[in-house]
């Protein structure tokens, strides 16, 4: 009988670190010559999870559920990890368990993912870093001029297009969703009027800058950054999920949108094709229990305090438990801790048929079916938050109108193959890669033209920029 | 046609649906059929029919539900124009069109689209209105590499369209509809796609209506502005009744109809079909009133701004009984 391995981030076996995968590889040879293994019901798949805080064991179990009999299990491991760490001794005693299974974009790390934008402020006044330091390298692509230039000239020709037949109207509105600390915008409205007094069109005058981001914390910061384009720019709070519920008046009036570094952000749930059959991954937060007796609290009140927590915010949480929490930052404290601990569990159940499966309101799983059908065994993310924000943004764009994006995109299913792709945690929110294939594969069913390009302005980057503009 | 104040039709296509969408997409992936794809196709538009009547529709349409798209269909139909890759990854693509060499002589040329006219207007006793799209909009989606003068192009595809209109007229169609889905894109051409469509008309024996639109491609306008660039050059069109949007725009363009007075009737746009949310019969009924204070009931016909292929089927019945109850509640105080 064939033991399915799958060994994805290929590329670590052939760098440094090779040798130390050989010897997680080498155990597990030894591993499945145990006789009391049944092989028929196993499948190995072995990740190099990048991110050095992340929601997995080195090494876990993954039911796979038929809805039959068959008991089949899918043992994950970590690669980078379990090369360096013990795995959890047999009989430990049963984790924390937050919530119950289902899809990871209900999971409530979802909860700890928007408790750190909307207090974003606490949390650095904790960690004493703003969250761009914490970015590699410090700095967000998204503050380069080159190419803000670029895209600034490309809408200036649309314009002049437009001003030549009298179609080009008196406000002309930009939106930038997810604002960063502001640094974004300011670079490119220096940009954007550097290049209008350059070519003398006068649109600067013209120009409305729009800040729409989850976090006020953030669109304050960016406010202050930006005293002096302030006649220009309007700051918005907003769900990233659902921009037309703010921006409905500007339906079609959009003539640039810029996203940065915010679909890697949003809920999204994984489905997997294995041998041929198409499965939904559920996760449960959890907490190993051995993890959660370093948080002071008993285990038996965890999930009520955590979900206070996200419920009320480090703030009220305090208030509301004065003994527990004297200061605000002891709450912050406590939602850290919780952060660094709080792990995800995995099974695999039977995906739904296509088109009962909601990727975001309004789509159905159909739009999936040419990516999954064209490929083999894959696990892949679905990416609905981008996807409903990607969707619910179009609808917003000037016919002659694009949509800009910079992030971590996978942009061929294969790449699934090569490296993991989240989730993993950065800082205090979830990151996962965005599945640059079903944004593509939607946003041409709603006549738009998605194209992915490396990001051009600074080598080694790992961001990919994203256009979508209307077609034919 | 129907003798009725204010009566009520569509412009032509009618929501499709998700199971006929893929049913066309397979028809290019080779899974089904040609002779399947026709059947799907007959049962859907007895359904749209069907519909129509349901949601009080004075005339009626097939739903233009056998077209992958507003163009295709038609090229397709015409002998000279090359479709290099006739395979599709979605149905609703436009074909990439050439024509390397000027089209054979009208008389030579053959559409059949007065098989669709038969089959439609055997399914209803209700008055059926056939439309297709101009020749303008055509010749913009064809590669042009074999006339000169691209207006050559333009007027030897209305030569074709008059030969299909008269075959149509002889076989007892009534009312046809032009659509110029892509004239607002060209706004300084507006005399010339008028000298088209009146190439079109000429001496066929039916009561002619022009729908003219900002496009409702995927359900978006392909290009925002005001009708203001057809005047006066429409004027001159050879049409009984102009049908505009109005509801998605507002009714700015009212004061058009106002200073030039045409001598075509208005096929007032009163429901949006970019929006999904269902108008009260009140709303319409108050466009209605803001047209009436312009024109003169007798020179008005309701409809939607343009067709309803791409809003979910309860939405388009929805928006359509809203329509003509907003009609009703109007007419009833001429009544």
């Amino acid at each position: 009988m064939p033991v399915r391995l799958e060994l994805r981030s290929t590329g670590r076996l052939r760098k440094a670190n090779g040798a130390a995968v050989r010897t997680v590889l080498g155990s597990l040879e030894q591993a499945l010559t145990d006789p009391a293994l049944d092989l028929a019901t196993l499948r190995i798949v072995c990740d190099w999870v990048q991110y050095k805080n992340n929601f997995r064991e080195p090494v876990t179990q993954r039911p796979i559920l038929d809805g039959d009999d068959r008991e089949r299990v899918e043992i994950a491991i970590d690669l980078r990890r379990a090369s360096v760490e013990q795995a959890p001794a047999e009989g430990n005693a049963e984790p924390v368990v937050l919530e119950p299974w289902g899809p990871m974009s209900a999971s409530l790390v979802w909860s700890f993912n928007a408790l750190y934008w909307k207090a974003l402020g606490l949390w650095e006044a904790l960690s004493g870093r703003t969250y761009e330091e914490t970015l590699p390298g410090g700095e967000s692509d998204a503050r380069n001029a080159d190419g803000a230039r670029e895209s600034i000239l490309r809408l200036f020709r649309v314009w002049d297009g437009l001003a030549a037949r009298r179609a080009l109207p008196d406000q002309l509105h930009v939106l930038e969703l997810g604002v960063g600390n502001g640094n974004q915008a300011r670079v490119w409205l220096d940009t954007f009027r550097a290049v209008d007094r350059e070519l003398g069109r006068d649109y600067y005058r013209r120009l409305h800058y729009l800040l729409g981001d989850y976090s006020r914390h953030l669109l304050e910061l960016a406010r202050g950054r930006l005293g002096r384009h302030a006649d220009h720019i309007s700051t918005l709070v907003l769900d990233a999920l659902r921009p037309s519920t703010t921006l409905g008046f500007l339906r079609y009036k959009l003539f640039f949108v810029y996203i940065s570094n915010t679909y890697d952000n949003l809920p999204t749930d994984e489905i997997a094709r294995i041998d041929g059959r198409l499965y939904a991954v559920e996760t449960r937060a959890v907490i190993s229990a051995e993890r959660a007796a370093t948080l002071g609290v008993p285990s038996g009140e965890l999930p009520e305090l955590i979900r206070r927590l996200l419920r009320l915010g480090p703030e009220l949480l305090a208030e509301a438990e004065p003994q527990r929490f004297p200061d605000r930052l002891d709450a912050v404290r406590f939602w850290a801790a919780v952060w660094d601990v709080l792990g995800l569990e995995e099974r695999y159940v039977p995906l739904p048929p296509l088109d009962e499966y909601v990727i975001a309101p309004g789509v159905h799983g159909d739009a999936l079916r040419s990516l999954v059908e064209g490929a083999g065994d894959v696990r892949m993310h679905v990416s609905n938050g981008a996807a409903a924000s990607f969707l619910d943004t179009l609808p917003l764009l000037h016919p002659h109108g694009s949509l800009e994006c910079h992030d971590l995109f996978v942009t061929a299913l294969e790449q699934y193959d090569h490296s993991f792709r989240g989730p993993g945690k950065y800082d205090g929110s979830v990151v996962n890669w965005v599945n640059g294939s079903v944004l593509a594969a939607i946003g041409r069913r709603r006549g738009f033209q998605v194209a992915f390009r490396k990001f051009a302005h600074r080598a080694g980057s790992n961001i990919t920029t994203m256009t979508a503009e209307v077609r034919e | 046609m129907t003798g009725l104040l204010l009566p009520t039709t569509v412009v032509g296509s009618y929501s499709v649906p998700d199971w006929l969408e893929r049913a066309k997409d397979e028809f290019y992936q080779r899974r089904i059929g040609r002779a399947t794809l026709a059947d799907i196709h007959e049962t859907a538009i007895k359904a749209a029919i069907k519909d129509q009547e349901r949601a009080g529709i004075d005339i009626v349409s097939d739903g233009e539900l056998r077209r992958d798209n507003d163009v295709d269909y038609f090229l397709e139909r015409i002998a000279g124009v090359e479709l290099p890759a006739p395979v599709k990854e979605h149905y609703f693509d436009y074909h990439t069109a050439v024509v390397r060499e000027p089209l054979a002589p009208a008389e030579a040329v053959a559409m059949g689209l007065v098989d669709d006219f038969l089959f439609t207007r055997a399914q209803t006793i209700r008055p059926v209105k056939f439309s297709f799209t101009g020749p303008f909009s055509l010749a913009k989606r064809i590669c042009n590499e074999g006339y000169a003068r691209a207006d050559d192009l333009v007027f030897d595809i209305a030569a074709i369209l008059n030969r299909e209109a008269r075959v149509l007229s002889a076989a007892g169609a009534t009312l046809l509809q032009i659509d110029e889905p892509f004239l607002a894109g060209y706004p300084e051409q507006a005399a010339l796609a008028v000298k088209a469509v009146n190439a079109v008309v000429d001496g066929v024996q039916a009561e002619w209506a022009l729908h003219i639109c900002y496009g409702n491609r995927h359900a978006r306008p392909s290009w925002l502005g005001h009708y203001d660039f057809l005047f006066p050059a429409i004027l001159d069109a050879r049409v009984d009744q102009l049908l505009l949007e109005f509801a998605r725009k507002g009714d700015d363009d009212l004061a058009l109809f106002e200073r030039y007075r045409p001598p075509f009737k208005l096929g007032l746009g009163v429901i949006d079909v970019k929006n999904e949310a269902v108008e009260e019969p009140e709303l319409v009924a108050a466009r209605i009133d803001r047209a009436l204070t312009v024109l003169d009931p007798s020179h008005l016909s309701i409809n939607p701004d343009c067709g309803l292929r791409h809003l979910p089927a309860r939405t388009a019945l929805a928006k359509l009984r809203a329509m003509t109850a907003g009609a009703a509640l109007v007419r009833s105080r001429y009544m």
